[in-house]
């Protein structure tokens, strides 16, 4: 285990009710409140979501739902959405280049420094940086979706230099995000950090000498977890069951067994030249002959003979995993979770597990048109799914957060992002990106709360996994601190919402519109608006305590934090 | 608050149980009435018992937890481990010396780590279960590998067996176990919502028909501060925070939020100030040791139970980071020093407040590993050995069936992955008589328990 860093907790400072900081804050959002209004489009103006539609004819509000379920926050791209469509932003969006190195960002930063051998802490800095501010906001997205399905946890990383092995799995996922599964399932195979974490890293072959077997664990979990799960699936996601109507499971230990041979013999590509030594986490991990299995391998009906090399069987492997008819509905549906909703209905599953199946041109595995089929579907866009009394997911606690940052302009003054490890689940989040607490992700797929109505109705719910008495107060507390204060050194601007302070229907409005898809009731929003317009307008100090309030009571209310 | 409930869901909790007993064909109604004397009496009863599970997530290597001693088996041991195999040198001072020994002159020593469990062994506070597992029926084998009798379904995996273990079920399963107990005994409690208490993750074990998981952290009940006196200066802003956060909704999942939300705000302050009011204990936790944390605040719960009304408690505690496939040897005695530090820790403290006798806690794990090395560490297998600590335990003994110490030997499925030869269904079961449930009534509890002709181990 690596020693870690000892950080000083980044959010105990109290919330300053009473803010002598603030004055500076109002006198510049005055002027920069003018040069906002001038960006045009209907992401800026206080606009009530009936209306504001560009060219595509889509409202504010479903430009604002769209973008709540494939990017980070809706500031700046109502308009632009509205302008080229839900299809031309995506097009556009697959066609932006990734927005740059979290390696290179950690060179910058001086992360490479002997001091930091140890600590892993800069790791959550440069994911957080990179979620808070890449322009590629659908990329950031996807590549986080994909961070809690092939779940790499920088806890679980055995190294020195682990950061540079997070931020290097980090880049890896953010430039096949757009590609194709197959090359997605061998990066993320070869990636050193995923080698390190499912010990495919140092795998040796068997020894009959001394008894030792090849190490399981990736074997498993890349057919649990990254590929076919553990049931035959139909192609709408619901389990296949045999003549007496039991599920039929995919695999056994026998087939673990043999799959395992064929992870022998992979390891750090340490004969590379670079600036440092840190460079063996960027590139894929290498076979050494002499270490792998010369076994045959059977398993879910492919035989790679005895004898074949490790490059030609981990390619015959991963291609016979990859063309499993489990993976279309298996992968397609909790990409649908992580994005839309927690129960898809099976029709749903089907149209992306047949967009995964064949992209149209004959092509499987194709992301962008998984992406465009979970995007696009009428169960994603269809008003009438908003009145659907099961639908959508509880918003994840990290995406609430990151959805603060970059809805409200937040900068890091030093530009170093200095933001921890949000996982305390009693006093921040009880999530943090990289952090899950094992390879299973925060929550599981099928997690259903008990002795709910959810549960009654047969229902999943992720998110609830880590929903409980402490997580629920954690998250309002922490909110209420950093939407007064910030954390580190990232604050935010509450230039444009502290120009409607004076306006408290229009403020909150404008934050129902930004942060909850105006899918904040009428009624509550009514509410809202009179708990904000009792606090007093007539100081700086009372404008921007408007402002602050109008945000916590937005993102308080459970109507905000289920994202239908 | 609403916390005068008990009555109600104690009788909703009677009838359901009933109902699936009647569904079942378990029990004719003559039995249902005797259960019913039972808990009737153990409602009232002025005495406390509290269970505590103490779950270690990932897989525990059994192996290296409890090592062969004796000169036979531990050669056979130290052949099949190779890499892994802790030196016999090493266990001398934890070698485990039981009232009764193990047939063929067998001896276990515990790891080198557990030095302070070894001591609660030899005081008799101690009891060490070996080989138990998920089961359905007794299986051997034979029967294993012809399938010829039904088997734990997504054996080797990792969640579905944490779940069947507190559950029965694999993963999705909405009741558990601990939570079944609950149900028994809410009733009892004049603060029901805190019967099934969770200071880790929520975890299915603690969810019962009625039961709800209730979760504290290791500092206790968290409070929302925005509902307090003002929110960002404003009185009112405080009021609508708390109306917003706690609203019923026609949406099932804005719904349950408020739900979980209600429960917070509802119990937080009655946590608060009875864990603060109540007796303090000197015994020394590891502030560095999340284990010892979660475990010195079921410690404060328990000394707060008169003031929180509570007189039968399940609760949860976990630890991560068994899953060592690779890093076992540097790795698994750190884990072990934490579990014997965090687990004598707490056995100190309920002695220290009078409450040993009434407080039984115990192990449990996804599943034990192979014997057999990977090179850096062991893989997934399904029987494990457990340890019961407690006041009422009979402990110094063994309880079970030693495994032979082979590969593809008579008792493992291959690699030395053990098959039980004790149920977790029989661990569980003898674990809720000694809490209270009526023999009646523990097909409710665990569901195989009636393929199993011994229902109660003895070792509680």
């Amino acid at each position: 285990m690596a020693i870690l860093e000892k950080e000083t907790p980044a959010t105990e400072a109290s919330d300053s009710d009473d803010p002598q900081s603030s004055q500076a804050a109002v006198a510049a959002g005055v002027a920069a409140s003018l040069a906002i209004a001038s960006c045009g489009g209907g992401s800026g103006g206080g606009s009530n979501g009936s209306g504001g539609s560009g060219s595509s004819g889509v409202t504010d509000a479903q430009a604002s739902r769209f973008l709540s379920q494939a990017a980070l926050s809706a500031r700046d791209n109502i308009w632009l959405l509205q302008l080229v469509g839900y299809e031309g932003w995506l097009n556009q969006q697959f066609t932006t280049p990734p927005s740059g190195s979290s390696w290179d960002w950690l060179v910058s930063q001086g992360y490479n420094a002997e001091t930091y051998r140890y600590s892993n802490s800069s790791s959550d800095y440069v994911i957080w940086y990179r979620l808070i501010t890449s322009p590629d906001q659908l990329r950031q997205r996807i590549a986080l979706a994909l961070s809690e399905y092939f779940v790499v946890s920088v806890s679980g990383i055995s190294t020195q230099w682990s950061q540079f092995a997070m931020a290097a799995y980090w880049d890896m996922l953010c430039e096949n995000a757009f590609g194709n599964f197959r090359q997605l399932l061998e990066a993320v195979t070869l990636n050193p950090a995923m080698g390190l974490y499912l010990n495919t890293k140092g795998n040796q072959k068997e020894d009959v000498a001394t008894g030792r077997a090849p190490d399981e664990n990736y074997a498993r979990e890349v057919m649990q977890l990254f590929t076919i799960g553990l049931l035959e699936l139909n192609n709408d996601g619901t389990v296949k069951t045999n003549g007496s109507g039991q599920p039929i499971e995919t695999y056994n230990q026998d087939t673990i067994t043999n799959l395992a041979r064929v992870f022998t013999g992979w390891d750090l590509n340490t004969g590379i030249a670079g600036p440092t030594a840190t460079t063996q986490f960027v590139m894929p991990m290498q076979l050494i002959a002499s270490r792998h299995s010369a076994l045959a391998a059977t398993f879910l009906g492919t035989t790679i003979p005895a004898g074949t090399d490790g490059v030609t069987a981990l390619k015959i492997a991963l291609d016979t995993l990859f063309n499993h008819p489990n993976v279309g509905p298996f992968f397609g549906r909790q990409m649908i979770q992580r994005l839309v909703t927690s129960n898809p209905s099976p029709a749903y599953v089907a149209r992306v597990a047949t967009a995964f199946n064949n992209n149209g041109l004959g092509v499987r595995g194709d992301m962008q048109a998984v992406i465009r089929a979970i995007l696009l579907d009428p169960e994603a866009r269809s008003d009438d799914a908003l009145a659907l009394p099961t639908g959508g997911k509880l918003r994840e606690p990290m995406l609430r957060f990151i959805q603060w940052a970059r809805t409200f302009n937040a900068t890091s003054a030093a530009g170093t992002w200095k933001i921890y490890d949000l996982s305390d689940p009693a006093s921040r989040l009880a999530q943090s990106p990289l952090r899950s607490p094992s390879v299973f992700n925060y929550f599981r797929p099928g997690y259903t709360p008990p002795n709910t109505a959810i549960a009654s109705a047969g229902l999943v719910a992720p998110e609830f996994q880590i929903t409980n008495e402490p997580t629920v107060a954690g998250y309002l507390n922490f909110m209420q601190s950093v939407i007064a204060n910030g954390i580190a050194d990232v604050k935010p601007d509450y230039t444009t919402e502290l120009s409607l302070a004076g306006d408290p229907t229009a403020l909150v409005k404008q934050i129902n519109l930004l942060m909850a898809a105006n899918q904040v009731s009428a009624t509550t929003e009514a509410g809202i608006i009179a708990a904000v317009a009792s606090i007093s307008a007539s100081t700086p100090a009372g404008q921007l305590n408007r402002v602050r309030a109008a945000i916590l009571l937005v993102m308080a209310c459970p109507e905000y934090l289920v994202q239908k | 608050m609403k916390i005068n409930k008990s009555a109600d869901l104690a009788r909703r909790a009677f009838l359901k149980r009933g109902s699936m007993l009647g569904a079942a064909g378990f029990a004719a109604p003559w039995a249902l009435n005797l259960a019913a004397i039972g808990e009737a009496a153990a409602q009232t009863a002025t005495d406390y018992k509290a269970l505590v599970c103490v779950f270690l997530y990932g897989g525990n290597d059994h192996g290296n937890t409890l090592v062969p001693y004796d000169a036979t088996n531990y050669a056979a041991y130290r052949t099949i481990r190779a890499n892994l195999a802790t030196p016999q040198a090493n266990l001398a001072a934890t070698l485990l010396t039981p009232a009764t020994a193990l047939p063929s002159g067998m001896q276990l020593a515990m790891a080198p780590q557990l030095a302070s469990l070894k001591s609660l062994f030899d005081q008799g506070k101690l009891a060490v279960q070996l080989n138990v597992g998920p089961l359905i029926v007794p299986t051997t084998v034979a029967q294993y590998r012809s399938g010829s009798v039904p088997l734990p379904p997504k054996l080797f995996s990792h969640n579905d067996q944490q779940s069947i273990w507190q559950s029965s079920r694999p993963e999705g399963s909405i009741t558990g176990w601990g939570g079944r107990i609950g149900d028994l005994f809410l009733g009892g409690n004049s603060t029901s919502a805190l019967t099934c208490m969770s200071v880790t993750g929520n975890a299915v074990y603690l969810a019962g028909q009625t039961a709800v998981q209730y979760q504290v952290s290791t500092s206790g009940a968290v409070a929302v501060r925005g509902v307090k006196s003002s929110l960002y200066g404003s009185a009112a802003c405080a009021a609508e925070l708390r109306t917003l956060i706690t609203n019923s909704s026609s949406h099932s999942l804005e719904n349950e939020y408020a739900v979980v939300t209600r429960r917070s705000l509802d119990t937080e302050a009655l946590v608060t100030s009875a864990v603060a009011a109540a007796p303090v204990f000197t015994t020394v936790f590891n502030t560095s040791n999340s284990l010892a944390m979660q475990l010195q605040m079921v410690a404060k719960m328990i000394a707060a139970r008169g003031t929180l009304g509570v007189t039968r408690q399940v609760f949860l505690v976990s630890m991560s980071g068994f899953d060592l496939h690779d890093n076992l040897l540097s790795q698994h005695p750190v884990l072990l020093t934490s579990v014997n530090e965090a687990l004598a820790s707490f056995y100190g403290a309920t002695v220290e407040l009078g409450i040993a006798n009434n407080v039984t806690t115990f192990t449990a794990s996804d599943f034990g590993r192979t014997l057999t090395s990977n090179g850096g560490g062991s893989d997934h297998g399904w029987g494990g050995h457990h340890v019961v600590i407690g006041g009422a335990v009979q402990g110094g003994q063994f309880y079970g069936s030693a495994p032979a110490i082979a590969v593809n030997g008579p008792d493992d499925v291959g690699q030395g992955r053990l098959l039980p030869t004790t149920s977790v269904d029989q661990y569980a079961a003898t674990l809720a008589a000694w809490f209270g449930v009526a023999d009646s009534s523990m097909a409710t509890i665990v569901p195989n328990i009636g393929n199993f002709t011994t229902r109660n181990l003895g070792f509680v």
